[in-house]
């Protein structure tokens, strides 16, 4: 992904209505006993767009601006989610995203992973009360809408950050450009028609 | 960059835990929660229909598969019905005994009433952001109640808003009592389930049977108090087991107010001074 500053006002963007979403809509609703989260759906989905570190900063801001707007324990957000969007952007880089189901599967799982290991933060820092079993449904439930949700809202977020995506660049580019068989004149003027970033970012010279 | 990330996280996790109240950071929550309090709120009100038709079309999906099981309740209430008509008169003066008649649970209070404007995503967050805070006499430790009884109490507040620490939030406990003439225990939460409760400190030989009702005891020993005064109704008792090796029993309660769909509460502002609580 190439974050220009107009890219990071749109992550912010995405970043801050989450948020509000999350405390203002989809915390109110109970979908098979428990509440969809879509905060580590928004980590993931910008990890599995923008790359490893991509995910894990804006992983990392999700959980600051959360923890913050609910008076909660500064860090524990941040901690999962930071990892979470961090794995998502590592497997962006080793593995070519063919199959349009990946991606909530992948947002699934890490939810899943999230929610398990803000239970353990939880845990560890000292709970006195008994611990219900529903725990282990609320996480796995909320794994499940993570992935159902993640339908819409992953191919939304691409598409507000389309223009910085090095791979949907380069296919809009391919898609507009038609095959013909131009004469080594009219491809050196289509060349220097790319941005200098463009070349830097595909290859392409 | 990584390594920085996990290791500011670390640093924010321990620096929470060790500064006072009024911290730094602190502050700065408190900021961030003000700046985003107009768009909670309104987010909140815009998205109530919406919210409404989800929980709806959640909550006939349920209503089919409790259909059975209200039927069998139905029985049993109706041979519960009998004998609970006579108890009525006797309801009525004990109701009045405990202060819980029909002027009100908070006595004594100002009473400020606030819609809940943001929720967390956690099970393990109990806990409420509404929108009034000291702008309106909201201080620390208010107690918080809705139209079914005891909500929780206030913990933090900026100008224009609230959180409150729900009576199912981990770090919560309070002060309760069983009606009619029951003994006095803790009623906390079971972490991860907000619709259980647990009376703990009731000793196995005290008389506590099911669809009994439990409210705040207002215990105070003269230099500390629990945070809601007397009176106040939490929940009722849903399940009672003794383990032959153990001093109490196992009391599971089923609060009276639906902690997962709050939607506008009350909060007691300016009430009696209680011997500890700061505000």
């Amino acid at each position: 992904m190439i974050v220009t500053w107009r890219i990071g006002l749109r992550i912010a963007l995405i970043m801050i209505v989450a948020i509000v979403l999350q405390v203002s809509f989809f915390s109110y609703l109970t979908l098979f006993g428990t509440t969809p989260d879509i905060i580590p759906l928004v980590a993931v989905s910008l990890g599995l767009l923008g790359g490893a570190m991509t995910g894990a900063v804006c992983g990392f801001i999700l959980g600051f601006i959360l923890d913050s707007v609910l008076l909660a324990t500064l860090g524990v957000s941040s901690l999962m989610l930071l990892a979470v969007g961090y794995l998502a952007g590592r497997y962006r880089e080793g593995t070519e995203i063919s199959n349009t189901l990946i991606p909530p599967i992948m947002i699934g799982a890490l939810t899943i992973a999230a929610s398990a290991g803000f239970a353990a933060m939880q845990l560890m820092l000292g709970i006195d009360v008994p611990v219900s079993l529903l725990v282990l449904r609320e996480i796995f439930v909320q794994g499940l809408l993570a992935f159902v949700l993640a339908i819409p809202f992953y191919p939304l977020i691409r598409r507000i950050l389309r223009p910085a995506i090095v791979d949907d660049v380069v296919a809009g580019r391919r898609m507009r450009t038609p095959i013909r068989s131009g004469t080594q004149r009219s491809r050196r003027r289509l060349s220097r028609r790319r941005s200098p970033r463009m070349r830097r970012a595909t290859g392409v010279s | 960059m990584l390594v920085v990330l996990v290791v500011l996280a670390l640093v924010l996790i321990s620096a929470t835990f060790s500064q006072s109240s009024g911290g730094p950071l602190h502050t700065v929550q408190q900021g961030m929660a003000s700046a985003f309090s107009p768009l909670e709120n309104g987010a909140t009100r815009a998205l109530k229909p919406a919210r409404d038709l989800v929980n709806w079309v959640s909550e006939t999906f349920n209503a089919r598969g409790q259909n059975s099981e209200l039927k069998t309740d139905v029985q049993k209430l109706r041979a519960k019905l009998a004998k609970a008509q006579s108890a009525v008169g006797e309801n009525e003066q004990l109701r009045k005994l405990v202060g819980l008649d029909q002027k009100g649970v908070l006595a004594g209070y100002n009473l400020v009433t606030a819609r809940v404007i943001q929720r967390p995503p956690s099970v393990w967050y109990s806990t409420v952001g509404i929108g009034a805070g000291s702008g309106d006499g909201v201080a620390v430790n208010d107690p918080v109640i809705d139209g079914d009884g005891l909500v929780g109490r206030v913990t933090d507040v900026t100008p224009n808003t609230a959180q409150v620490t729900l009576i199912t939030d981990s770090e919560s406990a309070v002060s309760a009592k069983v009606l009619p003439n029951g003994p006095e225990g803790v009623a906390k939460p079971e972490a991860g389930d907000p619709s259980t409760m647990l009376l703990d400190f009731i000793d196995k030989n005290a008389p506590i049977h099911e669809g009994q009702m439990v409210v705040t005891a207002g215990w105070s020993n003269g230099t500390l108090s629990s945070f809601a005064p007397a009176g106040i109704p939490i929940g009722e008792v849903r399940q009672t087991t003794i383990g032959q090796q153990e001093t109490y029993q196992n009391i599971r309660l089923a609060p009276f107010a639906d902690m997962l769909n709050l939607d506008i509460v009350q909060v007691g502002t300016n009430g009696p001074a209680r011997p500890g609580v700061s505000q």
